[in-house]
C-alpha cells in the first residue's frame, strides 16, 4: 500500500514536469533545461506569497494566487524577452538560453530566499493510516487529485477550445498557422505559461512532501528523463515516462542500492535512447528534425 | 544599433570593473585573523550561526577593549562550500590582508586543500567543523581543529546511544559522502562491540525526497535510528521516518544541526517525541553561566539565525582564538602563533565537558560529548547523560 | 600600403596565415613578453587566479574544438575533467608513477573515454546528443564517487596528490606553475590553431554547418566526430590532471554539472568557433566571480555577506550566457575583431564585408 502511494505521488510530481517539457517541445522545439529550477522557484513563490500578509500562518488562497501570477508573468516574460528571439538560430542557442535561465533562477533562490530549506505546510496532518503504521497527508491526496485534474483540463483545452486547436496547429506547422490567422505569439506564450504553471504545481507538491532547496532542482532532470522516455512530443508518454522513472527509482532504493538512485534516471535514459531514441510514444521522424 | 552599443558598454564596464577590483590593502594596528566558511552554499544554515557565534565573541572582546588594547580584526570570506574558492580566499587573506591565522572553514572537502596550501606558507589553520584527520595525532603541522571530526563523532554516538537502549538493532543513515561513511563505520564498530546489531541506509547527496529511504530504514525493524548528516537531511528524514510508521528513538548527530531545525522537523513530523541529539558543545538550552554569557551577547548584538548550539560552537572558537592571541602578545607573527597553539590549553567553562587541550603532535585533543533529548512539550533540549570523554589518539 | 593589404590577398597561401595583419605579430609578441614578465610584478594571489585561468583555458579549448568547431554540444565536460583527476589519483596514489608519465596517461584515458562518450553522436544530433552526454556525466561521476568512498585511504578529506617533479625540478608555488602552464598552453594553442586550419578543422566546420552536406562532400562523419570527442576529452583530462596536481587535492564533489555549464559559458562568452574566443572566455568566466567579489567590497558590509555575493556570482554566469547568446552570439572574439577592424579602417567607417553579421 505504502509502496503504491509513494510511487503514485512521485509519478505525479514527475508527470507535471514532463508535461511542461513536452508542451514546450511541441510548441517551439525547445527542450527546457530550466524546468526543475522553475518548479522549485515556483514552490518558493507559492510559500512566500502565502506567508506574505498572514504572519506565520499559511494562507492557501493567497499562495495559489501568487503562484498563478508568477506563472503568467514568468512564462510570458521568458517567451517575450528570450525564446521569441532564438527562433531560427542554431539549435544549441535555445537550449543554452534555458541553461542560462536555470542558473539565474538558482541564484534567485540564493539571493532572495537565502537558499533556505523550505517546506510547504499545507495540510501535512496525517489523513489516512495505511497498514503497517505509515500515513498519508491531505497534501498527498490533494496532489494526486490536482495532477489528475490538471491533465483532464489540459485534454479538454486541446480538444475542445478554439485556442487549443490553434495550439495544435501551431505545433504542427507554425508558418502555415500564422498565415491562417493564428496569433502565434499568443499561442507560444500561452504554452510557456501552461508549462510554468505545471512546473510550479509540481514544485509545490514536492515542497509539501520533501523540501525546497537549491539541491532539489535536480527533479528537473528526472522530469526531463520522464519526457524523453515517454517521447518528447507525446503528452500521454509524459505520464507513462514519469511512472517508469518513479517506479524504477523506488525499486532501486528498496531492492538494489539506494546510492544508485541518483544516477538511475540517466541509466534508464541511456538504455531508452540506444534502443528507442524517440521514446515510447514519440513520433519517429521527430528525431531527424532536431 | 542602440541596444548593441549599450551591451558593448556593459561588457566593457564589467571587464574594467573586474580588473579595477584588484587593489592592495593597507596594514592596520590590530590583530588580523581570517575566517572562511560557507555562508551561501548547501550548508550555509549550519555554518552561518557558527560564524555568528565567533563574531559575537570578537565583538564582545573588542568592546571590552580588545587584547592588551589592540582590537581583533576578522577578515571574513565565503567559500560557498567550494574547495577552489576556499583556497583562493585563504591565499587572498594571507597575502593581501596578511592575516595571522585562518579560522572556521566549512566541510571536509574545503578543509583538506586549505590545510595543504597553508602548510606550504606556514599559516596556522584552526577549523571548527567536521574537521578531517589532519589535526589528529600524529598531527600535520599548522593543522588544528576545535570541531567535530566524523570518525570521533561516530565513536561518541556509538557509545552514547547505549544510554537509550542497550544492545538492540541500530540503523545508521547517511548521505553518500566520504565523511558520512567514515562516521557510520565508527558508529557500527561500537554498536557491535556493545552486543547490538547494525544495518545502514546510504542515500545520494542530492536527495530531497526521503520517503523511500525512510521506508527502507523502517523495514529493517530498528530499535534506534541514527542520522549522520546536516540540517537539511534531518528536516526531511524525521518527518519521512514518522510518516513511514517508525516511532522509535531517532538520534541526530550534530554535524551543524541547530535546535531550531529539530523543532521544525518535529513540528512537521507531528510529534517531537523520541528525538535525541548528540553534541560536542552545549545546547543553547543548557542552564549554565557560560551558555548564559553567549545568550546575553546574542541579545546585545543580535544574530540573523535563532540562538543555537552552533553559536556556542563559534563562541568557543572565539574563546580559543583570544587565548592564543593573548599568549602570542604584540606583535604576533604566524610562527609564534603556531607555536602557542601547538600546546594551548583553554578552559571552556560550561561550553563543553572540559578544556580544549592541544599538545605537540595533537591538534585536536580530548573531546567531550553529551546526549540530549528533545522535549516536545516545552520545545527545549534536555541533557540525558553526562559528558563522555573521547581521546584523539588511534584514528590514523 | 599595409592597410590596403589587410583584406587583399594575392595568393591562397596568404589566406592561410594566422596573423594576417602586421601589427598582430607585434601584439602577440608584446603579449608574450608581458606574460613572461608578469610574475615579477604581481602577488601570489593574483598569479593563483591567472593559473586557474590558464588551467581553464586548456579545458575550454577542448570544449571549443568539440562544440565551437564540430558543433557537437556536450554537457559532459566536468566528467572529462574528473577522468583526468581520478586517473591522476589512481596512478600517483596506488602506482606511485611520476608526473611525466601520469599526465600523458591521463590524456590517453581521456581519449578513450571521449571515444566512448562520442559513440552516441553517431546516432543522435542536437538536443538528444546533449542529453546523452548528460547521462554520461552522471555515470562517470557515479563511478568516481564510489571509487573515492570505497578505495581511497584518507577518509573524509578528498585524496591528496603530492607536488609534481620533472627530473630534478619540483613544480610548486604559483610562479613555477605559471611558467609551466604558460608554456603548455602556448603549445596547445598553436596545436589547436593549426588543427582548425587543416583537414580535421575544416571537416569539423563542415559537419557543424550541415552534417548531411559534409557527408556528401566525402567527409567521414564517424571518424571526425569521434576525433573531436577524443580531442576534447583529452584536453579536458589533461586540464583535470594538472588541476589535481595544482590544488594537491582531488575530491569528486568538485565535478558537478554546474562546472560543465561553466565551461559551456566560457565558449559562449568567448565566441563559438574561435580559438581566441575560447581563451578570452576562459579568462572572463574564471575571473568573473572574483571580480564581483571585489566589487562588493565597495558596498556596505551588510551587503557583502550572507548569500548575496555568492548568489550574484552564480547568477552572473547565467546572465552572461543569456546576454551573449541573444545580443552578441559570436562573443568576445567578435567584439575584439570589430575593435580591430575599427582601428584598421580608421578614419573611415566602412564596414568590411567579412564582419557583417548574419
Amino acid at each position: 500500500m505504502e509502496f503504491v502511494a509513494t510511487v503514485v505521488i512521485l509519478t505525479c510530481t514527475y508527470a507535471l514536469l514532463a508535461a511542461g517539457i513536452v508542451i514546450l517541445y511541441k510548441a517551439g522545439r525547445v527542450v527546457n533545461f530550466a524546468h526543475g529550477e522553475i518548479a522549485i522557484v515556483g514552490g518558493y513563490v507559492f510559500y512566500s506569497s502565502g506567508m506574505m500578509f498572514s504572519g506565520g500562518e499559511m494562507s492557501p488562497w493567497l499562495a495559489v494566487l501568487g503562484a498563478i501570477v508568477f506563472s503568467v508573468i514568468m512564462g510570458a516574460f521568458i517567451y517575450a524577452t528570450m525564446m521569441r528571439r532564438v527562433v531560427g538560430e542554431p539549435f544549441y542557442v535555445a537550449i543554452l538560453v534555458t541553461v542560462g535561465i536555470a542558473i539565474v533562477l538558482k541564484s534567485a533562490i540564493i539571493v532572495i530566499w537565502r537558499a533556505q530549506h523550505l517546506t510547504i505546510d499545507v495540510g501535512i496532518a496525517p489523513a489516512i493510516r495505511l497498514a503497517g503504521g505509515a500515513t498519508l497527508s491531505y497534501m498527498d491526496v490533494a496532489s494526486v487529485a490536482l495532477t489528475i485534474a490538471f491533465f483532464i483540463a489540459l485534454y479538454l483545452f486541446f480538444t475542445f477550445t478554439r485556442l487549443g486547436v490553434q495550439f495544435r496547429g501551431t505545433a504542427e506547422n507554425p508558418l502555415l498557422a500564422s498565415q491562417r490567422g493564428v496569433n502565434v505569439n499568443l499561442v507560444l506564450s500561452l504554452a510557456w505559461i501552461i508549462a510554468v504553471l505545471a512546473a510550479t504545481l509540481s514544485g509545490v507538491l514536492y515542497g509539501g512532501r520533501a523540501f525546497l532547496s537549491t539541491e532539489s532542482v535536480t527533479i528537473g532532470l528526472a522530469g526531463l528523463t520522464a519526457a524523453l522516455v515517454g517521447g518528447l512530443d507525446s503528452l500521454r508518454g509524459a505520464v507513462i515516462g514519469a511512472f517508469v522513472v518513479a517506479l524504477a527509482q523506488y525499486l532501486t532504493v528498496r531492492l538494489i542500492d539506494p546510492v544508485l538512485s541518483e544516477a538511475l534516471p540517466f541509466l534508464i535514459l541511456l538504455v531508452v535512447m540506444s534502443i528507442r531514441p524517440w521514446g515510447l510514444f514519440g513520433t519517429v521522424e521527430e528525431l531527424d528534425r532536431v | 544599433m542602440q541596444k548593441k552599443f549599450v551591451f558593448r558598454g556593459l561588457a566593457a564596464a564589467t571587464i574594467a570593473a573586474c580588473l579595477a577590483g584588484f587593489s592592495p590593502a593597507q596594514a592596520q594596528d590590530a590583530y588580523k585573523i581570517g575566517y572562511i566558511t560557507d555562508l551561501s552554499g548547501p550548508l550555509a544554515s549550519s555554518y552561518t550561526p557558527t560564524w555568528e557565534g565567533f563574531e559575537l565573541y570578537i565583538k564582545a572582546l573588542n568592546d571590552r577593549g580588545g587584547i592588551g588594547g589592540k582590537k581583533v580584526d576578522v577578515v571574513l570570506d565565503d567559500d560557498g562550500l567550494k574547495a577552489d574558492r576556499a583556497v583562493a580566499a585563504a591565499k587572498k587573506q594571507t597575502e593581501r590582508d596578511n592575516v595571522l591565522g585562518i579560522f572556521g572553514l566549512s566541510l571536509s572537502s574545503t578543509q583538506g586543500p586549505v590545510y595543504a596550501e597553508m602548510r606550504k606558507i606556514g599559516v596556522p589553520v584552526i577549523t571548527t567543523f567536521s574537521g578531517i584527520l589532519d589535526a589528529l595525532p600524529p598531527a600535520q603541522p599548522f593543522s588544528y581543529s576545535t570541531g567535530v571530526v566524523f570518525e570521533v563523532a561516530g565513536d561518541a554516538i556509538g557509545e552514547l546511544i547505549q544510554n537509550i537502549k542497550k544492545g538492540g538493532k541500530v540503523v545508521g543513515m547517511t548521505i553518500d559522502s566520504v565523511g558520512g561513511r567514515a562516521a557510520l563505520a565508527h558508529n557500527k564498530k561500537l554498536v557491535l562491540a556493545a552486543g547490538g546489531q547494525w544495518d545502514e541506509v546510504i542515500f545520494p547527496v542530492a536527495t530531497s525526497d526521503f520517503t523511500p529511504f525512510a521506508q527502507a530504514a523502517n523495514e529493517k525493524k530498528p530499535d534506534i535510528v541514527v542520522g549522520h548528516y546536516g540540517s537539511g537531511q534531518n528536516l526531511g528524514v524525521i518527518p519521512a521516518l514518522r510518516r513511514s510508521g517508525y516511532t522509535g528513538p531517532y538520534v541526530v548527530a550534530s554535524y551543524g544541526v541547530t535546535e531550531d531545525t529539530i523543532r521544525a522537523a518535529a513540528q512537521r513530523a507531528g510529534s517531537g517525541d523520541n528525538i535525541f541529539y548528540v553534541s560536542r558543545y552545549s545546547s543553547a538550552f543548557d542552564k549554565n553561566p557560560s551558555v548564559a554569557e553567549v545568550a546575553a551577547a546574542q541579545k546585545k548584538y543580535g544574530t540573523s539565525k535563532p540562538f543555537s548550539s552552533m553559536h556556542v560552537t563559534g563562541w568557543a572558537l572565539g574563546k580559543f582564538a583570544e587565548e592564543a592571541l593573548k599568549k602570542c602578545g604584540w606583535p604576533c607573527t604566524r610562527d609564534k602563533l603556531d607555536k602557542i597553539v601547538q600546546t594551548l590549553k583553554v578552559d571552556m567553562g560550561g561550553l563543553t565537558g572540559g578544556p580544549i587541550e592541544m599538545v605537540a603532535g595533537d591538534g585536536y585533543g580530548p573531546t567531550y560529548w553529551r546526549l540530549y533529548a528533545w522535549n516536545a512539550k516545552s520545545n527545549e533540549m534536555e541533557p540525558k547523560s553526562g559528558w563522555v570523554k573521547r581521546e584523539a589518539k588511534g584514528y590514523k | 600600403m599595409a592597410r590596403a593589404g589587410t583584406n587583399l590577398r594575392t595568393s591562397y597561401l596568404e589566406s592561410n596565415e594566422v596573423l594576417r595583419r602586421p601589427y598582430q605579430k607585434v601584439l602577440v609578441g608584446l603579449i608574450l613578453v608581458a606574460a613572461v614578465l608578469l610574475p615579477g610584478g604581481s602577488s601570489d594571489y593574483f598569479l593563483h587566479l591567472i593559473n586557474l585561468c590558464l588551467l581553464a583555458c586548456i579545458g575550454a579549448l577542448g570544449l571549443m574544438m568539440l562544440t565551437g568547431f564540430c558543433g557537437q554540444i556536450s554537457l559532459g565536460h566536468a566528467a572529462f575533467l574528473a577522468i583526468g583527476a581520478f586517473t591522476t589519483v589512481i596512478l600517483t596514489v596506488h602506482l606511485k608513477l611520476p608526473f611525466i608519465v601520469v599526465v600523458p596517461a591521463a590524456a590517453v584515458t581521456g581519449a578513450m573515454i571521449g571515444f566512448l562518450v562520442g559513440l552516441p553522436s553517431l546516432r543522435f544530433r542536437g538536443v538528444y546528443l546533449a542529453i546523452s552526454t548528460l547521462a554520461m556525466h552522471y555515470a562517470i561521476i557515479f563511478v568516481a564517487t564510489t571509487y573515492q568512498a570505497k578505495f581511497s585511504a584518507s577518509a573524509s578529506a578528498g585524496i591528496t596528490i603530492p607536488d609534481p617533479t620533472i627530473g630534478p625540478l619540483k613544480i610548486s608555488g604559483a610562479p613555477t606553475w605559471y611558467y609551466f602552464l604558460l608554456v603548455l598552453l602556448t603549445f596547445i594553442t598553436i596545436g589547436c590553431v593549426n588543427l582548425v586550419r587543416t583537414r580535421p578543422g575544416r571537416a569539423w566546420m563542415a559537419i557543424r554547418d550541415r552534417d548531411i552536406a559534409a557527408e556528401a562532400l566525402g567527409i567521414n562523419l564517424t571518424r571526425y566526430k569521434l576525433l573531436a570527442f577524443m580531442l576534447s576529452a583529452t584536453l579536458a583530462s589533461v586540464s583535470g590532471s594538472l588541476m589535481a596536481y595544482y590544488s594537491n587535492v582531488v575530491t569528486v564533489e568538485a565535478y558537478t554539472l554546474d562546472l560543465a555549464v561553466i565551461y559551456v559559458a566560457m565558449i559562449i562568452v568567448g565566441g563559438m568557433g574561435s580559438i581566441l574566443g575560447g581563451l578570452m572566455g576562459a579568462f572572463f568566466i574564471t575571473l568573473l566571480p572574483y571580480g564581483i567579489e571585489h566589487l562588493f567590497e565597495f558596498l556596505p558590509r551588510a551587503w557583502r555577506f550572507g548569500s548575496t555575493v555568492f548568489g550574484v556570482q552564480v547568477g552572473a554566469v547565467g546572465v552572461c550566457i543569456i546576454l551573449f547568446l541573444l545580443l552578441e552570439p559570436k562573443g568576445l572574439a567578435e567584439i575584439w575583431r570589430r575593435t580591430e577592424t575599427y582601428f584598421d579602417r580608421w578614419p573611415f567607417r566602412y564596414r568590411p564585408l567579412d564582419t557583417t553579421r548574419r
